[in-house]
């Protein structure tokens, strides 16, 4: 019978460790066990012999090692040897009715951007390796062991695309429930669910007792049928060797007890070996079946949360969007992703649950900024994104690369909205936002949109798409030109609520275009939103009004258990003083002691009587000059020596506002980056903050940027001085190649490195024209390239 | 929770016997305090004999190790512990993190976590100690690929035969970084003999000129 048919509705069993049994039999440390395929086939054959005899219904092929980055040169011999020694064993065996499953690991590397793996070279990686034991003829693929959530994802995307087997994944937490990269149990199902896989659940790591939290977590939160593999209990060395501390009876009765917790698929990892599995059956198989039940649970995540809709409302940041902001406009064309990072933090700190990501601009190109967007983003900021793009293209991007379950903004009734965004929703997983509009516009009745909204779920349902996985935007439209239209909306919502048990979503302060003082609007609008079912609201958490709206909301409402949330935020308000309490500091004080707000206020309050630039020349300046004097003299150290930066940037920054319109003066532009292979950028973000201070325009690269980037950088945007930072001896190489490849394409840029390795002799060698020993002498080298 | 030695983070930052001022000593335990929440600090080690095939070369688990500051500090070495630790991904997440937004706060990271991983290395490094002590074997100071002429290519080695990517999560990059950053591999030699001076990682170095010597 088909796997497919079998999974979560009836008992069925994998197999146990392969590469401690290995060991065992003679397999040294440090070797890598898939080259016994080619060494010593019998031993692997007899290897999966003993699990068939002992009852397994699945038996994982000799693969988890196995890719083109451990064998560059004889991977489809490896892989095809592993599925026949398999096969082979089955025919032994007589075991026609059970399965093979293609085993994958992961691959040994870190993802980019905290590693140097390329997202869409894990997914060639593992394609590769699912095309040759698909057609090798294995039953199904089993991605295992995987702790981290976005290497999962490239290997479970990269199944499906390969191949048309069933995919199973399990996962390896520890005993907090973690993966090593932050994961949940809640955050990765979500996530795995979303992608499709046919079984998820645990293996390794820990041994079936550690195991239950997360087990009893899993079944939960899960729809779909629970995989539990674990190890013989935890490891332990004896006498140079590693033993795990539980026996197979052992072993068979904790997995009896897990059996009992509402799982589906139950096997082994390290330490466990036939005769763990043979009594782990013998003691399962009899417990009564309980099959999978579906949670219809609405969740998004990230790579380390996952949020909920349906329960407490949430909050949705809307800051990430150019539309009516120049500053972020700016930040797009000038790819100043900082900004963006920044206006993401901001939110995440006031509040917010999920981040809106809008990055359209007619003059970008929006799908590569989504992609970049959406990577950096995910890199420093815990909170799910949602996608929010009218482009397809920029969707997808954003969706393939995106670490975890996002919220898509969004699909409309209209039948082309619907036949572009529902594969891709299907096929990468996610929570769509349905606007109850369609082709013929946005209905004036609520009577109208829930028509629209059921049309919305019935499509989705064609596509495979459950209706947990939308949550309908009721359309907030301007009371300023129709006194109707919030009861409209708010009808609809709790109609969408009542009629149809679905969960909705505004834009709320879309309620007040075109009026005065729209935050009073909004703020009240919000309230009543909320009590009439809102589940998600788009607002700007930075706003305060929107967020006594809504802690109000949670502590009226019986949903703010003691008003804890609301004493935990407003409990101490009294005792902070507004900034602007004391005297007003000097300016170039408050930069010399490096206090942000202070030299903000100061900037604010000398613009009254000094004009912009007089403050920038005989203030800023002056005190930032002092203060670089000071690092280099030994008196100032490097925090400090920040710390002033940033405060003159808050200075700044006051400026730049009070001379909204004029031109801004530019010293000068400069391209920063970390060469190739080099994933240590922090030397070049100090000089990044200086360059920056001193007036300098830095068109920053980033880390680990291949040689070509750097010279294509510099023709296109004819730059005159280029800086390159690397850290180790290792990737001074690929300094010298950047520099070499300058000098071939822009023959007159000016080069300064710096990096802990270098030295003056170092520079020379490459051929550099600058070595910078530290920051201030890379601002000396641009002033002098400038001023020359 | 890692206790590890103020002045050594301090001394990464620039001051050299110097106090920071208040500003900066309240990011610091600020700092230290955010990753202290963050980090999952995890080793793995494992002992291998090790063999002398040549004067200048070394042999562990069959990887031919050619350094003559390795071989020197290894010198009457019988067996070897080969280490491995990390601070884990949350530690460089939160440097990225600072990074965007306030470098001031990012060195003053990276400079504790660095003192942090230094600190949890030697914790690790005293275990070993005491396991050695109960085979009546004396531990040789930690070297690390890329200390003297220790090539740093070495890394991947060591990753693999630690199988440190699944164990630890600790995995190795194309041009040899470690990654997650705040992360250490090192040869620890067992000999039947007490050393008597213990030279660690710096003074061992030729890089006299460095601004980090301590």
């Amino acid at each position: 019978m088909e796997l497919k048919e079998r999974l979560g509705k009836e008992w069925l069993f994998f197999d146990g460790g392969t590469g401690t049994i290995l060991q065992e039999r003679g397999l040294a440390a440090g070797e890598l066990p898939e080259t016994w395929n080619l060494t010593h086939p019998e031993e692997i054959i007899s290897l999966h012999c003993g699990y068939f005899e002992a009852g397994s219904d699945i038996v994982n092929t000799n693969t988890f090692g196995a890719n083109a980055l451990k064998y560059p040169h004889n991977l489809r011999r490896i892989v095809q040897a592993a599925v026949a020694h398999a096969k082979e064993a089955r025919r032994r065996t007589g075991r026609e009715d059970a399965y093979i499953a293609l085993d994958i690991g992961p691959t040994g590397r870190l993802l980019q951007p905290m590693g140097d793996l390329p997202f869409e070279r894990a997914v060639e990686l593992f394609g590769e390796v699912v095309r040759i034991g698909a057609a090798a003829g294995a039953d199904l693929v089993l991605i295992e062991t995987m702790s981290d959530s976005y290497e999962a994802k490239a290997a479970v995307l990269a199944a499906k695309e390969n191949c048309r087997l069933p995919v199973l994944a399990t996962m390896i937490f520890d005993e907090k429930g973690k993966l090593l990269t932050g994961g949940t149990v809640d955050s990765t199902a979500a996530m795995l669910e979303g992608l499709g896989v046919d079984a998820l659940g645990v293996n390794c790591g820990l041994g079936p007792k550690q195991m239950q939290p997360i087990i009893k977590r899993l079944t939960e939160v899960s729809s779909l049928p629970i995989i539990v593999n674990p190890n013989a209990g935890l490891p332990r060395s004896e006498n140079g060797r590693t033993v795990f501390d539980i026996n197979a009876d052992e072993f068979a009765r904790l997995m009896g007890e897990i059996a009992e917790m509402g799982v589906h698929l139950l096997g082994g990892c390290c330490g466990t070996t036939p005769e763990h599995i043979r009594k782990m059956i013998a003691a399962c198989r009899t417990k009564s079946f309980a099959p999978a039940v579906r949670k219809h649970r609405t969740v998004v995540s990230s790579f380390s949360q996952a949020v909920e809709i349906g329960g407490k409302p949430v909050i949705i940041g809307e800051r990430i969007n150019p539309t009516g902001k120049s500053k972020f406009k700016a930040a797009l064309r000038e790819n100043n992703i900082e900004y963006i990072l920044s206006e993401g933090m901001a939110q995440e700190d006031s509040g917010a649950h999920i981040l809106d990501v809008n990055v359209g601009l007619p003059e970008i190109d929006e799908p590569a900024m989504m992609a970049q967007v959406v990577t950096r983003l995910q890199s420093v900021i815990a909170l799910p994104l949602q996608i929010d793009t009218s482009s397809v293209e920029a969707m997808e991007r954003g969706m393939r690369l995106y670490n975890g379950k996002p919220m898509i903004n969004s699909v409309s009734g209209k039948r082309e909205s619907m036949e572009a965004v529902f594969p891709l929703v299907k096929k990468y997983g996610g929570v769509v936002v349905g606007l109850a509009l369609d082709e013929n516009g946005i209905p004036y009745t609520a009577e109208g949109r829930v028509q629209i909204a059921k049309k919305i779920y019935e499509t989705a349902a064609f596509y495979g798409i459950a209706k947990e996985d939308i949550v309908i935007d009721g359309l907030a439209m301007t009371i300023s030109s129709d006194s109707g239209s919030a009861l409209v909306t708010l009808e609809t919502l709790r109609r969408i609520r009542d009629e149809l048990g679905g969960h909705t979503i505004l834009g709320v302060s879309n309620i007040s275009f075109g009026l005065p003082q729209r935050e009073i609007i909004n703020a009240n609008f919000f309230t009543m939103a909320l009590q009439n079912g809102l589940s998600c609201a788009i607002i700007n958490p930075n706003a305060e009004s929107m967020m006594c709206s809504y802690r109000s909301f949670l502590a009226l409402s019986g949903q703010d258990e003691q008003c804890a949330g609301f004493i935990a935020a407003y409990g101490n308000q009294q005792a902070a003083l507004p900034a602007s309490a004391g005297a007003v500091m000097a300016l170039d004080e408050s930069v010399e002691r490096g206090l942000r707000e202070r030299a903000a206020e100061a900037a604010r309050d000398l613009l009254r009587t000094v004009p912009p630039l007089e403050l920038v020349n005989n203030e800023l300046i002056p005190a930032l000059d002092r203060v670089g004097k000071g690092f280099e003299k030994g008196t100032v150290f490097l925090p400090q020596l920040l710390m002033s930066a940033e405060a003159a940037k808050a200075a700044f920054e006051v400026v730049k506002d009070a001379m909204r319109g004029a031109p801004q003066e530019v010293k000068g532009r400069i391209i920063l980056a970390t060469v190739k292979g080099d994933i240590h950028d922090i030397g070049k973000n100090i000089v990044k903050v200086l360059l920056e201070n001193y007036g300098y325009q830095v068109i920053d690269l980033g880390k680990d940027v291949p040689p070509e980037t750097i010279a294509d950088t510099a023709v296109r945007e004819n730059v005159p001085l280029v800086g390159l930072s690397a850290l180790m001896t290792t990737t001074v190489v690929s300094m010298e190649q950047t520099i070499q490849l300058l000098r071939e394409r822009k023959p007159d840029a000016r080069i300064v490195v710096g990096g802990a390795v270098l030295t003056q002799e170092y520079a020379d060698s490459i051929g550099a024209d600058c070595y910078a020993r530290d920051a201030m002498a890379t601002v000396h080298y641009a002033d002098h390239i400038f001023e020359s | 929770m890692i206790t590890f030695d103020r002045s050594e983070a301090l001394r990464y930052l620039g001051y050299r016997g110097t106090e920071p001022d208040a500003a900066v000593e309240e990011s610091l335990v600020r700092c230290a305090e955010g990753l202290q929440d963050v980090i999952q600090p995890q080793s793995v080690f494992r002992r291998f004999p090790l063999r002398h095939p040549a004067e200048n070369m070394l042999d562990v688990a069959g990887v031919a190790i050619h350094s003559n500051h390795l071989a020197r500090n290894l010198k009457d070495c019988t067996d070897v512990y080969l280490m491995a630790a990390t601070l884990g991904i949350g530690a460089d997440r939160l440097i990225a993190r600072a990074s965007a937004v306030r470098m001031s706060d990012a060195v003053i990271y990276q400079a504790v976590a660095a003192a942090m991983i230094e600190a949890y290395c030697e914790e690790v490094n005293d275990m070993l100690r005491r396991k050695a002590g109960n085979y009546g074997l004396y531990c040789r100071p930690r070297f690390s690929p890329g200390y003297g002429d220790f090539d740093i290519g070495h890394q991947r080695d060591l990753s693999r035969l630690l199988d440190t990517p699944r164990k630890i999560g600790l995995t190795v990059t194309e041009s040899c970084l470690l990654a997650p950053i705040k992360s250490v591999t090192a040869v620890i030699g067992l000999s039947a003999t007490p050393q008597p001076c213990h030279r660690k990682g710096c003074e061992e170095c030729g890089k006299t000129d460095c601004a980090f010597r301590r």
